[in-house]
């Protein structure tokens, strides 16, 4: 049977039914139509009975009646068309479909017991996951666009992303952005798979959204003001130059540019807001030793909270002076002479005061005394709490140090601050806390097994989602990022990845894995991103969107302009 | 015109028969033609042919010692014969009040029954219904020259019928076959050539 692509494509023509499967071993559905009409990662609906299923493509196998009909081609024994009819029943294609959800569509618009089954199903019936399966040759379609809609949602509706099309039919699939913002989400690929232009596209539909506010560790400088894309050499437009004043653009240091721009406000570092525990967050980057807990637990004790920081690094190593009895101990003023005072190893903080040596030559870690004001963390919470979304560029500070060091004590503040707004609200009542999402680049640094036990990030990805905060992970290496996080991420976008065990840690806890590994692995770069995890009704393959002017245009139409009184709400007013 | 026999039943069962004739070769029946039998109780068996056999006496045996034969005595044993032409035929359907059924008839025909050629319409109405079901028959027996039977055949269906052979034929011997490869691109070889 050879039917029209386009019809084929719209939903409109079958393209194979059921000959066996499972719920556990998938289905199979023998192909009616050329195997090129379907690829993997296809979303396919199967009518049986009163139920619609739906599933995905996740393997197409080449079978035959015989082995050798397949091995022995027809063609020069037989006439063409004997071949031609012999191939058509003894050669074949098999979809492996992966069933996903299920819904009671009842019986067909015509039929006459369709009323009946409207009078007692009088709302729409709601998508679920699989219980059972279609029935032996139950027909199978392509997925029309009221089927994506159906599962995915309107793309017109009101928190709805389109984020891509489905491949072979062209039919746009949402997320659901209220949805995303519930739970931590993660964005994978390899490098060079489109993992910025998707993220930015995210970020974008967040922020046009507004349902919640977006603080973007940019590592590389290049989600605030318009960059080239390495690849096109291309001007590729950053998120401040379309959302303005919704967006903050925040750079690193009291002199930093990004990209030639000068940024919304600058950020220091007061010495008094760092605490042990962002030292702690360090302990690989500084190789400290196991005696450094303690060590900086003496310095807050004897030296308060706010000063610490400041008074060991005015502490000098090595100078000694003369006792009565002419020995040489320690001077007043150092640090050994405080670790005698203190009962502290004196050699422990020595070695924690010379490694720390690098924190202390930080530029934008800054005195008190000197803080400019509106420079410090207080203006980035205060942002985020004004519904305005904040970019942190760390400009010409992209070593790990910085990176680990700002990032993790600006969350532990954010942490600190939307647990206390959320338990005043659940106490107190008043107004609800404003959802933060915080978008971590690199986030293996943060998130690996040595240090995600110790980072506010991970009690954000298990924890905050009570609190209003979840994070959006962006990485390129997700084998690297913590089990119990990766656990944690409810919606996961992956681009192509190629290495094993990334492939299985994006998967991981998720139904049909085994089924859906080999598709992660073939992905187009730049082209296809799989959607998957609690965040998406199922998982499914789509066409990503174009991260150009088009994108922008559906985005942000040209009537859509600021009022006044919002674009003063925006700059801070 | 009303069809002329070409023979009567000489032996039958239910699967099939043999009939003997005593026609010459421009006007005897060809391997694989179709034929119909009429019986008394409205039905009409439909078979095809299988074999045409063509037994010696002693009058030929005498005959054919001889250094040199005259083309007269050729003529005159072949007409006059005392041992008929039998052919074989393998029963694939019948019709009965004008309903035609692709299975072994209800009871088989009688000794002396005619046997009629059949006609390109009959043919037509024959393999028009259903199909090509009937086709099963011929692969019933090992015994039968199944590949060259259906080639035969089906280049009769295909003079018959003005479209030309319909397609579902090859496909219901494929469906019947395929789990035989051997014995599928055997038959399919023979019939590649002939359609």
């Amino acid at each position: 049977m050879e039917n029209n692509q386009a019809d084929i494509n719209a939903g409109r023509s079958a393209i194979g039914f059921v000959v066996g499967g499972g719920l556990k071993a998938n289905l199979f559905v023998r192909l009616t139509v050329p195997a090129q009409s379907v690829q993997e990662g296809g979303f396919v609906v199967i009518r049986s009975s009163d139920w619609q299923f739906y599933g995905l493509v996740v393997d197409l196998q080449l079978g035959s009646s015989d082995p050798r009909y397949a091995e022995n081609p027809g063609m020069q024994r037989f006439s063409p068309e004997v071949s031609r009819l012999l191939a058509h029943q003894t050669l074949y294609t098999n979809l492996e479909v992966l069933p996903a959800l299920m819904v009671e569509a009842g019986p067909e618009l015509g039929d006459p017991a369709y009323p009946v089954w409207r009078e007692q199903h009088p709302d729409d019936p709601r998508p679920l996951p699989i219980k059972t399966v279609p029935s032996h040759h139950s027909n199978v379609w392509l997925a029309s666009a009221g089927d994506v809609a159906t599962i995915f949602g309107e793309p017109g509706k009101e928190g709805n992303f389109v984020i891509g099309r489905t491949r072979e039919q062209d039919h746009p699939v949402c997320i659901d952005l209220d949805k995303f913002v519930q739970r931590s989400a993660g964005i994978f690929g390899a490098t060079g798979t489109g993992k910025s232009f998707l993220t930015r596209m995210i970020l974008a539909g967040l922020i046009q959204r507004n349902k919640a506010s977006v603080l973007v560790f940019d590592m590389h400088n290049e989600y605030g003001f318009d960059d080239t894309s390495s690849d096109t050499n291309r001007s590729v437009a950053g998120l401040k130059n379309k959302f303005r004043g919704k967006v903050r653009v925040v750079a690193l240091g009291r002199s930093s540019t990004i990209r030639g721009q000068t940024p919304d406000y600058h950020l220091e570092l007061r010495e008094s807001d760092i605490q042990p525990e962002d030292i702690d967050m360090l302990t690989r980057e500084l190789n400290l030793r196991e005696t450094t807990p303690t060590t900086l637990d003496a310095l807050v004790h004897s030296l308060g909270h706010e000063h610490w920081f400041h008074e060991f690094k005015s502490m000098t190593v090595g100078d000694t002076i003369e006792n009565e009895e002419g020995k040489k101990v320690p001077a007043p003023g150092s640090v050994a002479y405080w670790a005698n005072q203190e009962g502290v190893n004196a050699a422990a903080a020595e070695g924690l005061h010379a490694k720390m040596t690098r924190v202390f030559n930080l530029p934008y870690v800054i005195p008190d005394a000197n803080a400019v004001p509106g420079t410090n963390l207080s203006e980035v919470i205060k942002s985020l709490q004004n519904e305005q979304h904040v970019i942190l560029s760390f400009g010409e500070y992209e070593k790990d140090l910085d990176y680990l060091l700002v990032s993790n004590l600006l969350t532990r503040i954010i942490r600190d601050a939307w647990e206390k707004t959320t338990n005043t609200f659940r106490s107190q009542g008043g107004k609800e806390p404003r959802p933060l999402v915080i978008a971590v680049e690199e986030a293996h640094k943060l998130l690996n097994r040595e240090m995600a036990a110790q980072t506010s990030f991970s009690t954000i990805a298990r924890e905050m989602r009570k609190y209003y905060v979840t994070l959006l992970i962006i990485d390129q290496r997700p084998s690297q990022i913590y089990d119990e996080v990766m656990s944690q991420l409810g919606t996961r976008v992956s681009g192509w990845l190629g290495d094993e065990n990334d492939i299985a840690a994006v998967l991981s806890g998720l139904a049909g894995r085994d089924a859906l590994r080999g598709m992660l692995a073939r992905l187009q770069p730049k082209e296809e991103i799989l959607l998957l995890g609690w965040g998406v009704p199922m998982p499914i393959l789509v066409r990503s969107r174009r991260y150009e002017q088009a994108f922008w245009n559906e985005l942000l139409p040209r009537g859509e302009s600021l009022s006044a009184e919002q674009s003063l709400k925006d700059l801070g007013f | 015109m009303e069809p002329i026999a070409f023979g009567r039943l000489l032996r039958s069962n239910t699967t099939g028969c043999v009939v003997g004739c005593s026609v010459s070769q421009t006007d005897a029946p060809a391997f694989g033609q179709m034929v119909r039998i009429p019986l008394e109780d409205s039905v009409t068996v439909f078979g095809l042919v299988y074999d045409i056999h063509i037994d010696d006496d002693g009058l030929v045996r005498q005959i054919v010692t001889a250094p040199s034969i005259k083309s007269e005595v050729i003529e005159d044993n072949r007409r006059n014969r005392n041992m008929p032409v039998e052919m074989s035929v393998l029963f694939v359907g019948y019709e009965r009040r004008n309903n035609i059924y692709h299975a072994l008839p209800p009871h088989p025909p009688l000794s002396l029954d005619a046997i009629y050629p059949c006609s390109d319409e009959e043919i037509r109405l024959f393999t028009s219904e259903g199909r090509f079901g009937y086709l099963r028959h011929l692969f019933r027996s090992p015994d039968l020259p199944a590949d060259d039977l259906l080639a035969a055949h089906l280049g009769q269906v295909k003079i018959a019928s003005p479209g030309g052979l319909d397609e579902s034929a090859l496909n219901e011997v494929i469906a019947l076959l395929k789990d035989d490869y051997t014995r599928l691109t055997t038959i399919l070889k023979a019939v590649s050539d002939v359609i």
